[in-house]
């Protein structure tokens, strides 16, 4: 069994989860033409998405090989 | 055949990044291999940096539109202004005559002509969002700063029109230093005037 595989793939869901979230703030805010859509997308959804990237960099450099 | 938009094209490349995320997430072992581990790079790094560039991109677009700008109750009268029958009224001279990209009117004459006009526009774009849904809208709204006639300068200067009047000859040098300003001045100030819009004639465009 590879050991880096199996100690990586638990820690990929909370980041894959963020970036989802952030992604799907993204694309309601797209199909909202309002100010608030503008504060949704840069501060509600940026923050899932920096959050997740940084979390997957994370798991990137912190997993053994 | 028609394009897409580049908003329709942002879409598509949000679903595709949620479904290869989705299937990462929830098929955690198509890692084991090096593709997948190149999948997994593409989904959760490159896809959302581009995402992101490309939605900040496409929101600061948009947020030039004339319609975006009339959205919030407040700016209607303003909207509405832009549709008097009167050649007196600059903003709705320079509208209706199509002397200004009528989909981004406001922006036009609203941002600074200056290096970072742009940026500073959306700075107190932000701060116009913050008044309208948390703070008290002031009954009469004024300009953050006068009106600068580097931004009528910017289409204007150069007009034969504008540099053949013998009355913008005699101050030419005012009118390019700011000194004497084009709305303030006695010349040209019937701007929106959206508090005396009760006693006006509106034109209603040709459907």
């Amino acid at each position: 069994m590879n050991t880096e595989s199996t100690s990586i793939q638990p820690r990929l869901r909370v980041p894959g989860i963020l970036l989802i979230l952030g992604l799907a703030i993204e694309l309601i805010s797209l199909l909202w033409n309002k100010p608030l859509a503008f504060i949704l997308f840069a501060f509600v959804g940026g923050a899932f998405l920096l959050s997740g990237i940084l979390l997957y960099l994370y798991s990137l450099v912190s997993v053994r090989g | 055949m028609q394009l897409p938009t580049p908003g329709v094209l942002l879409i598509a490349l949000l679903l595709v990044s949620l479904v290869l995320i989705a299937i990462v997430v929830f098929r955690p072992a198509i890692t084991n291999s090096r593709e997948g581990k190149i999948l997994a790079f593409l989904a959760f790094l490159i896809l959302p940096v581009l995402c992101m560039t490309w939605g900040a991109s496409e929101h600061i677009d948009r947020s030039k539109q004339t319609q975006f700008c009339l959205s919030c109750h407040v700016m209607e009268p303003y909207g509405k202004s832009l549709y008097v029958d009167d050649p007196g009224y600059v903003p709705a001279a320079h509208y209706q005559n199509h002397r200004i990209p009528v989909e981004e009117a406001c922006y036009t004459c609203h941002t600074d002509y200056a290096l970072y006009g742009s940026l500073r526009a959306k700075m107190e774009g932000l701060q116009h969002i913050y008044v309208q849904y948390l703070g008290t809208i002031p009954k009469t709204i004024t300009l953050f700063k006068p009106y600068n006639n580097r931004e009528c300068l910017h289409c204007h200067l150069g007009a034969r029109s504008f540099e053949s009047n013998p009355l913008h000859q005699a101050i030419m040098d005012s009118i390019k230093s700011n000194q004497m300003s084009c709305i303030t001045s006695g010349c040209h100030d019937t701007v929106h005037n959206v508090a005396s819009q009760d006693h006006v004639k509106f034109w209603s465009p040709v459907q």
